[in-house]
């Protein structure tokens, strides 16, 4: 059916962008980019952070109008769209923030779209509530969330970021789209929600709708297949079938340079306990003991609901424990706040960079020295300025950052980059201890290279790391063990050389009451 | 269901719901029950210690005074709503009011009211579009645009067209000023009358309730007050969006400025400006966040006569009319507070 309907349309593509430009200001961020896409074929957009992808994704939703060149969709030539153009014409876009409204409801996120976009943009309509709710029913059930009343009428605010995202998903399907763009749908959704979303995808790709995936998870995209379409520095550098690519060769393209795939760690952990915790519990997380040497990288991973993060938020003092204890280089430690963890010596790099972490229109001098400000002011509480820029610099180089400017604000650099700031700006503290949560999320092939091989330097220099990740090789590649959560217990612990995929993704999965060995 | 962790979610907002039939829910899902209670409960204590409080007249003149006031506080709700902010309106008002009435009185003296009353919304919304268009622009916050042309609107009015108080309007203004919609005798023998422009206030909310809440329009306001990048990535326009309401918010200010002459039978050109606090105080205690999309327009309404009656029975429980003002900014400290509380608690 579909391989007739697609022989019927073969002669003309549903979208095309010929020899595309897109400057801004000095910056030359397309470099003549050819694409073309087919109705119910699945494209991954692959690329390093920063090489245009966001761009090219922008210039087809209508947000950016290009420099250059032309889009031909549906065989009618443009030189650009605006953003209703695109919608009308079933360009439906995914974006990585979700573009949610956060004070409206699921239903009107879901569907208020599709009103504005048969009214041609025109606001002077009424509005109809009986179709916003029919609709928005349908497109949720599509994504698997309930379509209740109660939760059609639920703030998108208060969601949790998993439900957001099927939310700014249902969006994109609940008009007649033809083409469904998704860049980086699947940050935040665990295994069974990214099953569902692959579905999703094979349903509306035999509905004949095409659909481009912007991703770093390489497995994700062998499982959807389709066409790879490989950007570097603003130009397309590969095309072909996923399947014909190996994950080394895709990895190399996107970066122009050979990646190394193999295990980073590389020292052995010391003999002398650095940390350990006897039967710490907190909400979520059952008593846990477990015990740190120096220089040792301690993997955490599990389900999203396993404790994982309970775990590192009562180590860190995000969210203190409830009960047991801590010691950290033979003291024992209270951790109420995080300003005492601070103090004690363990840094928290948390997950999301951008809410937690970063300040964003500030420089990078400014972000890096946020943690010893009082110690690099006078009496007066005046910063010493020459100390701090010093400081930020020695820290940029030893993070690698890929530029030397640290007046630069951090919202300028590409994902991976801020990553690095972050990590930078705790070992302006220089910890004992560093908890790390999803070092690597939205982080491009290059970038994960540089924040591993960083990993690997602070083990030894004799600093002990947990990492918190769902990232399941990132763990088995950097760490000595890797512990597995489930239920707010821990269900294993497993040596990181011996281990395999499977072996941890049994142990995340187990029913509640099981206990693997 | 598809995952445990949307699972978990989705539960725990289960358990929640039950709490939301409590008090803390359903101030959390409206605001304005506490602008409400704090009416009621103001309303109880004055009548208490002044039993006249609650004789019609009273309650008249309270509808009285809230009408240009709400129409003020309707305007700036809808800013407000969309993520801006209006202090301009007053000084529209006034700009239409005079010019409006030097209009009537020395060139076109047989004008029909309505036909006034009309043109004085044109005008508000002509002088409400300019700002629509500098926001939108300049690309500048409204605050900004709006101080800018309050001194510009006030400006060109004392320089150019006048700044003489005129004290005996055209006829039919003064007419439409005592025409009474109810009109009863009270216990003392004195005339009571609730004039016939009481009516323009809850039409003009139930206007703004109607396009808030049943247009694409109102959907696209509260969307531009969420987030106003996105909803402009989403294909609302926003050019579009700014000048309706600018616009509206200055037809509104038109007609207040207009019924506030009628009323008062005279036209001061110096009247209105400054009371612009006094309006976003009310639309505030409302509920409206002044960060943008929020509120309702009932809360609007509550919030403004919650204002009034501060401002009017004060001084009927003996409290210096002096004391308005600590009273007002007290009770803005404990709403915002309160709704500051309830949000972080849930």
């Amino acid at each position: 059916m579909t391989d007739v309907m697609n022989a019927q349309q073969a002669g003309r593509p549903f979208l095309e962008l010929r020899n595309i430009h897109k400057r801004f200001g000095g910056v030359h961020a397309l470099r003549g980019i050819d694409l073309s896409l087919d109705r119910g074929e699945a494209y991954h957009l692959l690329g390093e952070n920063g090489c245009g992808k966001s761009t090219v994704i922008k210039i087809m939703s209508g947000a950016h109008a290009p420099s250059e060149g032309e889009i031909v969709l549906d065989g009618k030539t443009h030189a650009s769209l605006s953003p209703i153009q695109s919608l009308q014409a079933g360009i439906e876009t995914v974006y990585q923030d979700l573009s949610l409204i956060p004070n409206l409801t699921v239903a009107e996120n879901v569907a208020l779209n599709e009103q504005l976009v048969s009214a041609g943009g025109r606001l002077a309509r009424l509005f109809d509530r009986k179709r916003l709710r029919q609709t928005a029913e349908k497109a949720l059930a599509t994504v698997g969330l309930p379509g209740d009343r109660a939760f059609l009428n639920t703030v998108v605010s208060d969601l949790p970021l998993a439900a957001r995202q099927l939310v700014a998903i249902a969006r994109a399907i609940a008009t007649r789209a033809r083409l469904v763009i998704m860049d980086e749908p699947t940050t935040s959704l665990t295994r069974r929600e990214v099953d569902n979303l692959i579905r999703v995808v094979e349903r509306l790709r035999s509905e004949n709708v095409a659909v481009l995936f912007v991703t770093h998870k390489l497995d994700e995209c062998y499982r959807i297949g389709g066409q790879a379409v490989v950007f570097r520095d603003g130009q397309c550098v590969a095309k072909g079938p996923i399947d014909t690519y190996s994950k080394k060769e895709l990895a190399e393209l996107m970066t122009g340079r050979s990646i190394d795939s193999e295990r980073y760690r590389t020292a052995k952990p010391g003999d002398e306990e650095l940390f350990r915790l006897d039967r710490l519990a907190a909400p979520n997380v059952e008593p846990i003991s477990l015990s740190l040497k120096k220089g040792e990288i301690l993997g955490v991973t599990g389900l999203a609901d396993s404790g994982r993060n309970e775990l590192a938020m009562a180590i860190t003092g995000v969210q203190p424990a409830t009960s047991g204890t801590m010691t950290l280089a033979g003291r024992p430690l209270s951790v109420r706040r995080p300003g005492e963890a601070i103090e004690a010596g363990i840094g928290y790099v948390p997950e999301d960079r951008l809410a937690e972490g970063l300040f964003l229109d500030k420089s990078i001098l400014e972000n890096e020295i946020a943690l010893v400000v009082t110690k690099l002011s006078n009496a007066f509480g005046i910063i010493d300025k020459r100390k701090g820029r010093a400081l930020a610099a020695k820290l940029s180089e030893d993070m690698r950052l890929n530029t030397r400017d640290i007046d630069l604000p951090v919202g300028a650099l590409s994902g991976g980059n801020q990553q690095r700031v972050l990590i930078g700006r705790w070992l302006s503290i220089a910890p004992k201890l560093l908890v790390l949560h999803g070092p690597t999320v939205g982080v491009d092939v290059g970038s994960k290279d540089t924040i591993y091989r960083a990993i690997q330097q602070l083990a030894e220099a004799g600093m002990g790391l947990i990492i918190v990740s769902d990232d399941l090789p990132e763990l088995l590649q950097n760490a000595d063990r890797v512990l597995v959560m489930n239920s707010g217990r821990v269900v294993a612990s497993l040596d990181a050389e011996s281990a395999s995929e499977e072996d941890l993704y049994k142990a995340m999965l187990a029913s509640h009451s099981e206990t693997v060995q | 269901m598809t995952a445990s962790r949307l699972d978990a979610a989705l539960q725990q907002e289960n358990q929640t719901r039950p709490r939301s039939f409590s008090l803390g829910g359903l101030i959390r899902r409206r605001p304005e029950t506490i602008t409400f209670i704090l009416l009621v409960a103001i309303c109880v204590a004055v009548a208490l210690i002044n039993p006249a409080f609650l004789q019609p007249s009273t309650l008249i003149d309270i509808g009285r005074a809230s009408v240009v006031m709400g129409l003020f506080a309707l305007g700036v709700f809808i800013i407000l709503a969309a993520g801006g902010i209006d202090v301009s309106f007053t000084a529209i008002a006034a700009f239409t009011m005079y010019s409006m009435t030097v209009v009537v009185q020395s060139h076109l003296p047989g004008l029909p009211i309505a036909v006034v009353l009309l043109m004085s919304m044109a005008g508000g919304a002509l002088l409400g579009i300019i700002n629509g268009l500098l926001v939108h622009h300049l690309n500048v916050p409204s605050l900004i645009v709006t101080i800018g042309t309050q001194y510009l609107f006030r400006g060109i009015l004392l320089s150019f067209i006048g700044t003489v108080w005129i004290m005996s309007l055209p006829p039919q203004m003064g007419a439409f000023g005592r025409l009474p919609l109810v009109q009863f005798e009270a216990a003392t023998g004195a005339t009571i009358t609730l004039p016939f422009y009481f009516l323009v206030l809850p039409i003009a909310a139930v206007l703004t309730w109607f396009i808030l809440n049943r247009t694409l329009m109102g959907r696209a306001i509260f969307a531009v007050g969420g987030n106003a990048n996105i909803a402009s990535r989403l294909g609302y326009s926003l050019k579009t969006i700014h000048i309706f309401l600018f616009g509206y918010a200055g037809a509104l200010a038109g007609l207040a400025g207009i019924i506030h002459v009628c009323a008062n039978r005279q036209a001061n050109p110096f009247d209105l400006v400054g009371t612009e606090v006094n309006v976003i105080a009310a639309v505030v205690l409302g509920g409206a966040k002044i960060t943008g999309g929020t509120g309702t327009v009932l809360g609007t309404i509550l919030g403004v006569l919650l204002v009034v009656v501060i401002n009017s029975v004060l001084v009927m429980v003996g409290i210096p009319s002096t004391w308005q003002r600590l009273v007002v900014g007290i009770f803005i400290l404990l709403a915002a507070a309160f709704f500051v509380t309830k949000q972080k608690n849930r």
